[in-house]
């Protein structure tokens, strides 16, 4: 169908190009998780009022384009404060504080969908607050929450094609620089495309298959 | 360390262009919202419809949409349309390629709130002799778009945010490519995007404000 | 004694907290490497081979560079938008990018004297009908955003009050757009737009006339404040044209004749 000019040395440039992706992807979704839960359960412990500064501060990172933010955060830590770190870093950075923000909403809709009055048993049964997190909350909120965190990763692995700003050679950079020796955007572009579908295609079923199953016992 | 001199003022007086620049911002998102909450009631319908062509045309829309990345769809819309001789503006591309990402996941949302919709509500408006067509248009999808109010407005979210992927196929007339623009030539990369995440910042924060007030004001019970 | 001891204290302290000052050349010697912005949708002054290895005249002119400070070369790529702020964040130490000295460019990146010199061609799509530079007027036009060729084409399209002008985010867009028939016209130097010609990988595309602006002087760049650096690179210049390394670069990359003269006649640098 295709009459290409793409070797097998160009797979393997785009197959860098999508291990970096999955890198990026995965240090930031490891991260973020855990910054987002830390975040998210902080939120629901101390109330409204005093966690309104870090609900601020992460509702920035959900209020403007991620690109602005690589951009900003690149020039901000490397031109004003002139530290000397890899693009890499400030995207891992950046992606990472970026899924935390997202996550932390997740987690705080998880733990808000245990009953109260479940807890309270749980207390009353002599429970402590780390026996009731641990044995009531998490496997319960975990079953709210899941389906939308495998969104959440999906969607950090989406955004990560944005990391480019940050001059980290990611899949659909690795495909630009390929279409500019090859001039076939279309076939290379498809490629790309399929890739990213690859991998978010089948999890994102999975992740509606888990809401499906849970949200019927 | 800290020997960066700022010089807001110099970044200051493009205020007036990139303010400019934020109102081609929404209109982009507004259109593509609109268009978009069409496009996805007809592919909601598609699906439903049980007639294959338009149910499989509709679900490779959603997932391709749900499932590669939006810049990605925004570069296809100008360059891989562009190698078929379809050649679009940058203004058309952005708006097509937001369209078509916000039809994806609002289809998505809509075929959600469908099942919190009784299949009784079709059936008694079906026994009061009303057509198919009829019960969804005037039963089914009034409440099919409310309960996805919220996810609408995520979505409104999104797409204000998405206008800043235009830059990749030439669009400099919105807040983002006025930006970059104004960064490709001065090089106050710092000031030039703090002012515009600032203008962005203010923008969500309308749109979400807004929406509130419409939801208090359309779902009085 | 006491304060003599807090004396001595608050002096070592100081020493620990301001070390000899080191400048960016100091620092490139130091870490053994240097690594250069180079611009690689840009042939013949950078492109990438058949193993998707950099090459070109800038990526040798780096190369020599590196060769002479008795370091190993990094080849960083940037697109034209971004080479500066690559520099600016200091993800780069230089750039090697063929970056017209423009004065609003020297308010905030240090320039040396011109390493190299084009002249600009326009550049349009075998369809469109145009028969000299002025031909563009009322066309969709495009270059990349930021550059020499694009400021100066987007002053032209404002002083026309007609047609269009798209700034893509790099070089091979805006040959892509132009081969695909989104824009009409381009301004690219000639060098880049000959060998895209030649190279047969835009189809439909043709050099129509040169444009009239004034010859486009390329330096190398680095911090604004690395005096000693861009000394260096000063004298580092001149010894490639003076050892004949300028000429055999124009040879192996552009081809024959005469290499771009490096001086202005009738004023100092």
């Amino acid at each position: 169908m295709f009459d290409t000019a793409l070797t097998a040395n160009d797979l393997i440039f785009l197959a860098k190009g999508a291990g970096m992706t999955l890198i990026v992807t995965g240090i930031s979704v490891l991260l973020g998780t855990i910054l987002g839960i830390l975040f998210g359960v902080f939120r629901y412990q101390v109330g409204p009022w005093w966690a309104a500064p870090l609900t601020f501060v992460l509702d920035i990172f959900r209020s403007i384009p991620l690109l602005i933010q690589l951009v900003l955060a690149n020039a901000f830590v490397t031109t004003v404060l002139g530290f000397r770190i890899s693009g890499f870093t400030v995207a891992c950075g950046v992606l990472s504080l970026y899924t935390s923000a997202y996550c932390a909403e997740i987690v705080r809709g998880g733990i808000e969908s245990v009953p109260t009055t479940l807890r309270r048993a749980a207390r009353s049964l002599g429970m402590t607050w780390g026996q009731d997190m641990r044995s009531i909350v998490l496997p319960l909120a975990t079953r709210v929450a899941l389906p939308s965190w495998i969104g959440l990763a999906l969607g950090v692995m989406k955004d990560s094609a944005l990391v480019f700003i940050v001059q980290v050679v990611e899949l659909l950079k690795s495909t630009q620089i390929l279409i500019t020796r090859l001039q076939e955007p279309l076939f290379l572009l498809m490629i790309c495309g399929l890739f990213y579908f690859v991998i978010s295609f089948p999890v994102a079923r999975l992740g509606g298959y888990l809401e499906r199953r849970w949200s019927n016992d | 360390m800290f020997n960066y001199n700022f010089r807001w003022a110099q970044a200051l007086n493009s205020l007036p262009q990139m303010l400019e620049g934020a109102l081609v911002t929404m209109e982009i998102a507004i259109l593509s919202m609109a268009v978009g909450i069409v496009v996805a009631i007809f592919l909601t319908v598609f699906r439903l419809s049980g007639q294959r062509v338009l149910a499989a045309v509709a679900t490779i829309w959603v997932e391709v949409a749900r499932n590669t990345p939006a810049l990605f769809q925004i570069y296809m819309v100008h360059f891989g349309l562009g190698s078929f001789g379809i050649h679009l503006s940058p203004y058309l591309s952005l708006l097509i390629g937001i369209t078509f990402n916000n039809a994806g996941y609002l289809a998505e949302n809509f075929r959600g709130a469908l099942k919190a919709i009784p299949d009784t509500q079709t059936r008694a408006a079906r026994s009061l002799g009303m057509s198919a067509g009829q019960a969804f248009a005037n039963v089914v999808m009034p409440q099919m778009l409310r309960i996805s109010f919220l996810p609408m407005t995520n979505q409104m979210v999104w797409a204000i945010l998405m206008t800043s992927l235009g830059a990749v196929v030439a669009m400099n007339t919105d807040l983002y490519g006025v930006t970059s623009d104004l960064n490709a030539r001065t090089f106050r990369t710092f000031e030039l995007f703090a002012i515009a995440a600032v203008i962005f910042y203010l923008i969500t924060k309308a749109i979400t404000l807004a929406a509130r007030l419409l939801a208090a004001r359309l779902f009085r019970y | 004694m006491r304060t003599s001891i807090l004396a001595a204290w608050a002096v070592a302290a100081t020493a620990v907290a301001l070390p000899a000052q080191a400048d960016k050349l100091d620092d490139i010697i130091a870490s053994g490497t240097l690594r250069c912005a180079v611009v690689l949708d840009f042939p013949p002054m950078g492109s990438r081979d058949a193993q998707n290895n950099p090459i070109g005249f800038d990526v040798d002119y780096c190369s020599d560079l590196a060769a002479a400070l008795g370091v190993t070369a990094e080849v960083v790529e940037t697109t034209f938008p971004e080479r500066i702020p690559a520099l600016m964040s200091g993800s780069v130490d230089v750039a090697v990018a063929s970056t017209s000295d423009t004065l609003e460019r020297a308010k905030t990146v240090g320039f040396t004297i011109p390493y190299y010199s084009f002249e600009n061609a326009v550049v349009a799509n075998e369809k469109v009908e145009m028969s000299n530079w002025e031909g563009m007027k009322g066309k969709v036009v495009g270059a990349t955003a930021g550059t020499y060729e694009a400021i100066w084409l987007e002053g032209k399209v404002k002083e026309w009050g007609e047609g269009e002008f798209r700034p893509y985010q790099n070089q091979a867009d805006v040959f892509l757009a132009l081969s695909q028939g989104q824009l009409d016209a381009t301004v690219s130097t000639v060098e880049v737009a000959e060998a895209n010609v030649k190279s047969g990988n835009f189809p439909g595309i043709k050099i129509v006339d040169k444009a009239p602006m004034v010859p486009d002087y390329v330096a190398l760049i680095t911090l604004r404040e690395e005096y000693g650096l861009i000394n260096y690179m000063n004298l580092f210049i001149n010894q490639q044209v003076r050892t004949g390394r300028y000429a055999e670069l124009y040879k192996k990359w552009v081809g024959e004749g005469e290499p771009a003269d490096l001086t202005v006649k009738g004023v100092y640098r």
